[in-house]
């Protein structure tokens, strides 16, 4: 089995770049270089009255630079003291955890779908698979919480960023926008992230597509490593009894059409 | 000349830190980051008679200084445990415990007559889960069913000493200790999670699915040391000592106690390196005092 390391990462930047949303980069002097997009990373806090670590997807890399970039919402107490740190202060952080998303082969043409903090997935997937084509749709609550538009232009061959309220963007949800897009597009698979009611909607918006998607979860984590089972999701797998597996190990990345929503 | 070898019910730990059941999986996951080899013993995750899926998500939440858990004992199952990680524990140089978990006391039995034919060291009973809707707790709250499920397991277990897990939410633990003791039990552990609570303000609604949860964590360590020192003066069986261990100076204080060995669980997440670097620090504390780590037990001083 590989071996797994606990690394000290230096931040470099942890900046507020919309409401509650924040962007952190993290410095490695060993930093790993078999990251693959839709992977994540288990920071711990620099107190122990924060006992667990909080999982973070990582949402882009560069291994020249040797650096990692989180962007994570302030949404408790530990994220707060998160967004309370100076540059220059060290952090322990194990990564890359977990299943990244993996173009099959024969995969040119991409549609990146991102609900909210969801979207935070997406910059690493052209990072680790600069040959394929991007068009990209993000969705978000308001004008105030959208996020990562200026990264995903740059990567992207189209991007539609849309807001159910309509103050940014095109209006409506973003599933809706895509769908009616789809057939013109005809991607080779969709590649999501967003909350569980967006798959709910996806699932059905794109039920007369034959398309693959697949999706990355999110779970209250413990260990981050498939020892504690505390991250369960349940899957229903062809010819299989429904089950659960661990976000932290078999996912974070899966099937859409396995996850039991 | 220092010593850090502990002896529990005629098995020999290398050193005294064992790493506790449900926190370390069957070891292959933290066998990536360090050789388990390196620790005293692992106690495995709960076993039951069959698979079992545990309780829907969410199974844990965060509290001050320590967190909840409801994960249900999902396991794989005794007979998958005995064809798979039983082998692979069993070919490492580390003290294993198989954790054993049942609703109904046939269920125990079944179990432990399984175990008693294992590669396992030794077998801890756990009577105290606090996630299981039926069993589990029920044998670890009255001192009748603790003493009536140690005596069961006991006999159809012959080959192997038993640690019997004990619960702090029971109105008198050392009563509870002394029934294990009086079941036969080779040695206790102690402390299970304590029965706890985590409430979301917006949504009014626990955190945990099940509502409840068991707590652990540095927020627990003064109950569990408080709980060790009653049970130490209460039975002659080890004591093996757990509740919110983060160092080596947390472990001395469980020794002063009573405690002969210890357990870590939830520092685990915390530190997945934690349980080692523990007993690598309290290795050089020994070294530096040239002393034998078994003449703390139990050498608590109370104030007049």
């Amino acid at each position: 089995m590989a071996s797994l390391k606990d690394r000290i990462g230096v931040i470099k930047l942890n900046q507020k770049v919309a409401k509650d949303i924040y962007k952190m980069v993290l410095q490695f002097d060993d930093m790993p270089d078999d990251i693959k997009g839709g992977q994540f990373a288990h920071v711990k806090l620099n107190d122990k009255s924060h006992i667990l670590r909080r999982p973070f997807c990582i949402c882009d890399y560069d291994i020249s630079a040797k650096t990692i970039t989180l962007c994570y919402a302030v949404v408790g107490d530990g994220t707060k003291v998160l967004s309370s740190y100076e540059v220059g202060e060290k952090l322990q952080v194990m990564l890359p955890l977990g299943n990244g998303f993996t173009p099959d082969k024969n995969v040119k043409k991409v549609v990146l779908l991102g609900g909210g903090m969801g979207s935070a997935v997406l910059p690493a997937i052209p990072t680790s698979n600069p040959e394929l084509e991007y068009y990209t749709y993000l969705g978000f609550a308001n004008k105030e919480k959208v996020v990562l538009e200026e990264e995903m232009a740059k990567v992207s061959k189209q991007l539609t960023v849309a807001t159910d309220d309509g103050s940014y963007g095109k209006k409506g949800f973003v599933t809706n926008i895509l769908a009616e897009d789809m057939a013109k597009l005809k991607p080779d698979v969709v590649f999501c992230c967003g909350p569980e009611v967006m798959y709910k909607a996806l699932k059905k918006a794109l039920e007369p597509f034959d398309v693959p998607i697949i999706v990355s979860l999110e779970a209250r984590m413990g260990c981050g490593i498939g020892a504690c089972l505390v991250c369960n999701c349940k899957v229903k797998r062809a010819g299989e009894e429904e089950t659960y597996v661990r976000v932290c190990v078999e996912g974070p990345v899966m099937k859409l059409s396995e996850v039991v929503l | 000349m220092s010593n850090l070898k502990v002896n529990i019910a005629g098995v020999e730990f290398k050193n005294p830190i064992i790493t506790a059941s449900g926190t370390f999986g069957f070891g292959r996951e933290y066998d990536r980051f360090y050789n388990i080899e390196e620790l005293g013993g692992i106690c495995t995750k709960g076993l039951t008679i069959k698979p079992k899926l545990g309780n829907p998500p969410p199974r844990i939440a965060e509290s001050y200084g320590g967190m909840l858990n409801s994960v249900g004992l999902q396991n794989p199952g005794v007979d998958h445990y005995l064809q798979k990680d039983d082998l692979y524990l069993a070919k490492r140089d580390v003290v294993v415990i198989a954790n054993v978990a049942g609703s109904t006391l046939d269920d125990y039995i079944a179990i432990a007559e399984k175990i008693n034919g294992s590669k396992s060291d030794m077998v801890e009973l756990n009577i105290s889960c606090p996630n299981v809707k039926e069993g589990g707790m029920a044998f670890g709250v009255l001192p009748q069913s603790v003493e009536r499920v140690t005596s069961a397991v006991k006999k159809a277990c012959p080959n192997k000493p038993i640690i019997t897990k004990l619960s702090p939410n029971v109105a008198c633990i050392a009563d509870n200790a002394k029934a294990a003791e009086a079941g036969g039990a080779d040695a206790i552990s102690l402390i299970n999670t304590l029965s706890g609570m985590a409430v979301n303000y917006k949504t009014r609604k626990p955190i945990l699915f099940n509502n409840n949860g068991g707590m652990s964590g540095p927020c627990v360590k003064p109950v569990a040391l408080k709980m060790v020192w009653d049970c130490y003066n209460a039975v002659k069986i080890p004591i093996i000592g757990l509740g919110g261990i983060t160092s080596y100076t947390d472990v001395l204080e469980f020794m002063i106690c009573g405690a002969r060995a210890v357990q870590v669980g939830t520092y685990n997440f915390n530190n997945p390196y934690g349980a080692r670097d523990i007993a690598k620090d309290l290795a050089t504390y020994v070294e530096e005092n040239n002393m034998d780590i078994n003449d703390l037990v139990g050498t608590l001083i109370l104030n007049k």
